[in-house]
Order: structure tokens, then sequence, then C-alpha cells
């Protein structure tokens, strides 16, 4: 039994240069059309929708294409009074991972008063468990993507000091697996997505030491599939967003230049829509603006300059980071 | 959006199909209109529960959705007229998360829905969801969903820990690709398998048991990378205790370097410093400013005398370690324990680990270009004696960087590590100041720079240094004169703070700006 790698091969015709006008087209366009079919089944992750397709316009320096009123106003009436949460569209339930989006969104936009701050900080505050953990919501979902979602909402609120960091980083590092890596929850499958929430934990409370670099970086520069492309588990398939959650960690490790540079920035530019615009999954995907923003992202942290800086801990542009003081941990090497 | 391929169809195909999309969204729109209205009128009853559950059916991930579900649940629960039905709802509501499963087994709403109800009814039937994973990952082995429920299912029935070990062995002789497999396994492992008495990680005769079953594994097909991983992991999976390394004492600094990050409550209780057999009192500083750190300093307020005896007490895992110091130069001490990098292991994993040796050395003589031979090769002998075959070691690490071009930056800071751990393993016994490159590799980064904390002199000229390099050099806090001459530093952005005399910058490709900046921080004579 010949044993083949799981893989994609890049065609000849595809992009090899960065259509950043197209994408900026794409972003503008998307969610123009408000009975666009995907748009509307899309509409339980609408935070997060906004705060990919802004993030993107941000590092290409294309933000006055967005309804910034439109936005702000959107995310004041998306906050739970009761809560304090904010839920993904109106009519939904207030959520960790849309409270994060909107905290990220008005950071950017240096509008955090347009919510009630200290209603955010109890909703968080309020998931936080005995053992460090944190509920997704009321329902009791407990994922390390959680813990993330918290330590990094707050450290933008500067009020990191609300729930119990020694504890938060004692749960994170209680999900470290046999190779270094981390997953969801205790025992626990290594997942790039994953060891990026919880190197970007470690980032934001500066405990970065406790982290087996050379293992889990090892782990993470193997994700490297000879299209240049990169998974987020053995023997998966490439996928575009891995250029994010892998390259991003590898940075807060400091071991960036583990990959290949070069090959990988094929594979992003390959995963663009020369017609739409856009980036998918893989080539020749249909695109979105999650894959989207992943794709800018990745080109960024490769040294692309015609995308501004983004911080590898917070997925923002630098120029945000910078402004809010804010300088998660970087490992030494 | 994931795996959706763009497919190419006629203009009425497009319009057919945006056709029978409107159709859809007028549906989906009124039935969530009709929800919140119901909602918000609190409504909450069995027609709710069908308009969800109908939505749910085909988008298994409006999270809202299951909310309003476990709202109605919870309302039912408290209606004694209700009693005689909640057995029946909640079988329904697995059939329901079943079917949503079937539309997509990645949804996080569906599994937690499923350990909702498992955990609020009174009657659960864990056999029967044991069964469900089973069953599930028998569709798809690398779900993480379904093993992450089969670790809850397993916490909650509690099925003997050898059952479970004994079924990833059995999901990996279905297929050695099974990485997922390999994980749980190791969880299993360290339970079942404790080492009480050595206080290694693996019970000795179980871990040459795990080298013997993985390097089947991975003989099976040496370009399937699961089993390499666990290998890796069992190659080093070896005691590793808080070890101090080096203490330098001078008028002006009394600093300790430790081989592995220490906090400072760990420093405060398990360190005394003693100057002619009086313990002295101070504070411990970070020299980073973290909370945990590899290089701590300790001010204190005595004066240093030229004659003085000066001990460091360390009281670690393995009893009290006194390391004495010796003066060096006026003025100034420096204490140093005994260090090894060479990874111990039992007689019987050892003699193991080198029948395995013999056996890749086999197959590479037939496949010299197999990455993951080569690998393990050379990993083998790192571990088994990091010394006798470093030159070994260190070729085949250049060879590796032409047949895995893609991990080039790895295998050069693999052998930079290995060539710094070389030249610490003859050269730490000494009692120099100074500290330069003994080999002819060039170094890319600064591994285990701690050692050198107490060198005046510092040599780390004609090397491959790039910028993200210079935050390391904190640790060299007794440094005087540093020579970074001849790298590739493009900026001097992170260089940190440290009380230089001299720095040599020369060729690296750096403006005069940043020199000049850099100058009036430090406050050193800079050769540019």
């Amino acid at each position: 039994m010949a044993f083949n790698t799981k893989d994609v091969v890049l065609k000849e015709d595809r992009p090899r240069t960065l259509l950043l006008q197209k994408h900026s087209d794409y972003l503008a366009g998307y969610g123009l059309d408000k009975d666009d079919f995907e748009f509307c089944m899309t509409e339980y992750l609408r935070m997060s929708g906004i705060y990919w397709s802004l993030t993107a316009m941000e590092l290409m320096g294309q933000s006055s294409r967005m309804p910034k009123d439109e936005i702000i106003e959107f995310i004041t009436s998306c906050q739970d009074k009761e809560s304090g949460g904010v839920s993904a569209s109106i009519g939904h339930d207030p959520h960790m991972l849309y409270t994060l989006s909107a905290v990220q969104v008005l950071a950017m936009y240096d509008r955090l008063d347009a919510i009630d701050v200290e209603g955010v900080v109890r909703y968080i505050t309020s998931l936080q468990q005995d053992d460090g953990s944190f509920f997704g919501d009321k329902w009791g979902e407990v994922d390390t993507r959680f813990s993330f979602c918290a330590v990094m909402a707050l450290s933008l609120l500067h009020r990191l000091d609300t729930i119990n960091v020694n504890k938060t980083v004692d749960f994170v590092l209680s999900c470290m697996n046999f190779d270094g890596g981390f997953g969801s929850k205790p025992g626990s499958e290594s997942h790039a997505g994953l060891i990026y929430c919880c190197v970007g934990t470690l980032s934001i409370c500066k405990r970065m030491d406790a982290l087996k670099a050379d293992e889990l970086a090892w782990w993470l520069c193997e994700r490297q599939l000879p299209s240049g492309g990169l998974n987020g588990r053995p023997e998966k398939l490439p996928d575009l967003c891995y250029s994010w959650w892998v390259m991003s960690s590898l940075s807060m490790l400091n071991r960036i230049h583990w990959v290949d540079k070069k090959s990988l920035e094929e594979y992003i530019l390959a995963c663009q829509d020369a017609e739409t615009g856009g980036f998918s999954d893989r080539p020749g995907d249909i695109p979105d603006p999650f894959h989207t923003l992943f794709g800018l992202a990745g080109l960024s942290l490769l040294g692309n300059t015609s995308i501004k800086l983004v911080n590898p801990t917070y997925c923002m542009p630098q120029e945000t980071i910078d402004r809010l003081k804010l300088e998660p941990q970087v490992l030494h090497i | 959006m994931h795996g959706r391929v763009k497919v190419r169809t006629t203009e009425e195909e497009v319009a057919r199909k945006q056709k029978e999309r409107q159709e859809k969204l007028k549906k989906f729109k009124y039935a969530m209109q009709k929800i919140q209205g119901k909602r918000n009128q609190g409504e909450l009853d069995k027609e709710l529960l069908e308009l969800t559950g109908n939505v749910l059916s085909s988008n298994p991930d409006i999270y809202t959705l299951w909310n309003i579900r476990r709202e109605i649940f919870t309302l039912f629960l408290k209606d004694d007229a209700m009693l005689d039905e909640m057995c029946a709802l909640y079988d329904a509501e697995l059939q329901l998360t079943e079917y949503c499963l079937k539309i997509n087994p990645k949804s996080y709403g569906a599994w937690h829905q499923r350990e909702w109800v498992l955990t609020t009814r009174s009657d659960p039937n864990w056999a029967q969801e044991l069964a469900v994973c089973n069953k599930y990952l028998k569709l798809d082995e690398r779900n993480f969903h379904t093993w992450d429920y089969r670790r809850f299912v397993v916490s909650k029935c509690k099925p003997s820990l050898k059952d479970e070990f004994d079924f990833t062995t059995e999901k990996l002789h279905d297929n050695f690709s099974n990485y997922s497999a390999w994980h749980y396994r190791s969880k299993m492992l360290v339970a079942l398998f404790p080492d009480v008495e050595g206080g290694r990680p693996i019970e000795d005769s179980h871990h040459k048991h795990e080298l013997k079953m993985v390097q089947s594994a991975a003989f099976t097909d040496p370009d399937d990378t699961s089993a390499w991983f666990y290998q890796r992991w069992l190659l080093g999976a070896v005691r590793n205790s808080v070890k101090l390394v080096v203490v330098t004492v001078t008028k002006s600094k009394t600093t300790l370097a430790f081989n592995q990050y220490v906090s400072h409550d760990y420093v405060k209780d398990k360190i005394q410093i003693v100057f002619n057999k009086s313990t002295i009192a101070g504070d411990w500083i970070s020299c980073t400013g973290n909370q945990y750190d590899i290089v701590w300093i300790f001010k204190h307020t005595e004066t240093i005398q030229d004659d003085m005896e000066i001990e460091v007490e360390h009281d670690g895992d393995n009893g009290k370690n006194v390391v004495g110091c010796v003066k060096v130069k006026p003025f100034t001490f420096i204490g140093k324990n005994q260090i090894s990098f060479q990874k111990s292991y039992s007689e019987p994993v050892l003699k193991e680990l080198e029948t395995q040796l013999d056996a890749c050395r086999q197959l590479l003589a037939l496949e010299p270009d197999n990455k993951w031979t080569l690998l393990t090769t050379t990993v083998f002998l790192y571990c088994i004696d990091a010394k006798k075959y470093h030159n070994e070691v260190i070729e085949n690490l250049q060879a590796l960087k032409s047949i895995d071009k893609l991990r080039i930056g790895y295998y050069n800071d693999l052998i930079t590590k290995w060539c710094i751990e070389n030249q610490l393993n003859n050269y730490h016994g000494d009692n120099s100041i100074s500290f330069k490159i003994s080999f002819d590799e060039k170094i890319s980064s600064l591994p285990h720079l701690q050692f050198y904390s107490h060198c005046e002199n510092v040599d780390l000229s004609n090397q491959n240094i790039s910028s993200k390099g210079l935050p390391s050099l904190i640790v060299l806090q007794n440094c005087k004169n540093l020579s970074l001459n001849n790298n590739k530093l493009t900026t001097l952005k992170g260089f940190p703070s440290l009380e230089l005399e001299v720095l040599d910058l020369q060729n690296n490709d750096l403006d005069k700006s940043e020199v000049d900046l850099l100058k009036e921080k430090l406050n050193c004579n800079i050769i540019f």
C-alpha cells in the first residue's frame, strides 16, 4: 500500500500576484444585498463576519469603504442589557465569540465608548469557572477558544485584572499534549486553530515560557505540505486559514522562519478568486470574508509590504495594538 | 466556507438555482420571524420546539435556536404534567442532534446539545452513547468532535482505562495513520503506566513496548507522519528537573541562571545566597520583567569584598545542591554546576533504542533520501550519545536541509542548538569569562545563552544571527564587550538594555540612525 500525502497541486494558470483592488471590491460589496442567500444564512455569525471584513479592509488601508456608523450602531444594538454580552446579530443570544468580535471592531474604530464596557467585563468574568476555564455562554460549553476570547477582549479593554489570570493559564496548560500542541479542552487532540488560541492566551498573559517551544514549533512547521500550503493536523488537506493559525503561532514563538515563506506565499496567492476577488480555503473553491482576512493576514506575516503589519496575537493591525499600548509577549530564540 | 468547489454552470442553471434559493430564503426568514415572535411572547411550547427543530435540521449552527430548545426543556422540567413525556422528548432531541450531525459532523452546537441532554436527563444511557461514538469514528476516524465526545462519555461511564487503551490499539491496527488514535493513546499511556519509582513519565517496560510498536507502525510506511510524532515524544519522555547552572557575583550585580524558566516564588523559596557563611537578605528581579524567567538578579545591600566565601544553596527536586563560587578576577566570583544535555534512559530502554537505531540504519541504506528515516536516525543518535555521535548528527542535519527544503530554518536552528550543547558539554567546567563560538557551523539563533550570563566578553561575530535574536541578549547581564560583527542584522529594534562598554555592529545591514539611537540608549561605545 503506497501512502499518499494529502495535498493539492497548484495549477499553472493560478493567480500569482496580489489582487488588492479586487479583494477590496469583494468585501465592500459583501452584504450590500440584504437578501443575498449566503449573507442571510450566516446571520448567526454576523458580528464575527464584520470583524473579518473590517480587519481585512484595515490591513489593505481600505476601511473607509466599510459603513462605519451603521456598524457601530449595529454593535450597540447587539449588546444584551442584562448580561452585558454581545450577540452575533439582533434576535440572537449573547456569546463570548461575538463579544470578542464586537470589542475588536470597536477597538479598531477607537469607539469602545459605543458599548457598556462594564457590562462586557461583567459578562466575561461571569463565565470564568473554578478551574480557570471559560464557558462560551451561560449554557456551559467549555473550550480553549473561549479562554482566548476572554483574555483578548479584556486586554483590549485594559481590564485583564478582573479575571484570575493564573488560573486561566493553568487551565490552558492542562490542555497541552504530547506533541506540545493544544486542543479545545483537557484531553483533546492538538489542532493548529486551537494552538493559536492557547499560544495567544499565553502571549497576552505573558506566560510563553510555559510552552515546549521547540517541540510545538516543529509540529507546526511540519504542517507545511509540498504545495506550500499548511494543514491544521497531520495527514489533513491544506487550508488557507491555517496560514494564519500556524504562522501567527510561529510568530509568537519567534520561529516563523521554520516554514518556507516563498512556497507558502505562492499557495496563498493561488487561493485568490481572480474573478470575484476574495480568498478561499483551497485554490478553485468559493471565496468568503473569513478566508480573505486570513489570506491577507498571512501575507502580512510573511512580510508583504503592500499590506499593513498585522499583530500575530490579536489578528488586528499592529497600529491598533500600538495605539492601545498593548505588548503581547513574543518568545526569545 | 470549507471545501466548496466553485463550479461553472449555464445561465439557465444559475437562474434556476437562484429561484430555488429565494424560495428557501423566504421560508427561512418566515420561520425565524415566527420563532422570535413566539420567544418574545414567552410561548415556550411544543410548537416552538417543532419550529426550531425544522430550521436546525438544515442549519445546525444557529446557536440561539439550541438555546431556545434548552429553555423550553428547562420549563417543561418544572411542569408536573410533562413528567411522563420527558423521556420521549429527550430521545427525540438525541435523534435531532444525530440528524444534524449528518448534515454537519463538525457542528459545535449539535454536539454540545447532545452533551447537555445526557447530563440533564436522569436516565442517560452511556453504553448507547459509546456505541454512537464507535459508529461515528467508523465514518470519520479523525473527527475531533467525536473523539472529544467519546472522552466526555468515558468520563461519565468510566470504562477501564485498559479498555480505552485497547481501543486505540484496535484503531491503529486498522490504520497506523490515525493521529487522533496516537494522541488518545499518549493520554492513556501515562495514566496506565506511570513510573512511580524512577519518576519518569512512563514505566520502563512499557516504554520499551511502545517504542517497538511505534517503530513497526513507522516502518509500515515511512511517509506517513503520524507515528513519527509519537515516536519523537517517546524518545523525549525523560525527566527534566530544574537546575541552577551559573552564579555570578560582582560588585554591581548578583545573577543566577537556570536550565529552565522558574518563577519569582521559586527563587524566593528555593534559593539562598550565603556570603561568608551567613544568608543574605535581598529581592529577586527577573531580567526580562516577567513572572517566570531563566536569569534572575538578586538585589542586596552587602558590599562585595575581594576575598569572600560565596555559596548558593538550591533546594531542588533531587535534594539540596550547593554551588560554591570561585574568584575569577578581583571582585568577581563565579559558581557553576555540573551540566549535561545527555538524555538518560534506563538500561533496557537504551538497549531498545540501540536496536532501533540499527533497524533505522538498515532502512536508510535502502532509501538514503527518506526524510523521516534520516531524521529519526539522527534523533536516535542524539538521544543515545550526543557527544559520541555529534559529528554524524550534524552531518545528517546538513543532509536533511537538502532533502527537506521547506524546513531549512528548523534544521539550521537545530544544528545551532546541538552544537552549542556540545560546546557547553566540553567547556562549561572552565572559569573563563569569555565566550566565543568554537565550531565551524554558523549559529542562527541563541539557545542556552543563559549559560554564558557570567561572561564579560561575548564574541558572536561571523554568524547568521538575525534581528529577531536580539531580545534574547537580555540574559547577558554581565557582558561588557559584545561583538555582533558580520551577522544578518537588519534592524536594532528589540535590542535590550545591557550595561555594555563596547558593542561591535560592523558588517550588518543597519541604518546609521538606528545605531545612533541605540548608542544614546545604551550609552556605550558602538563600533559601526
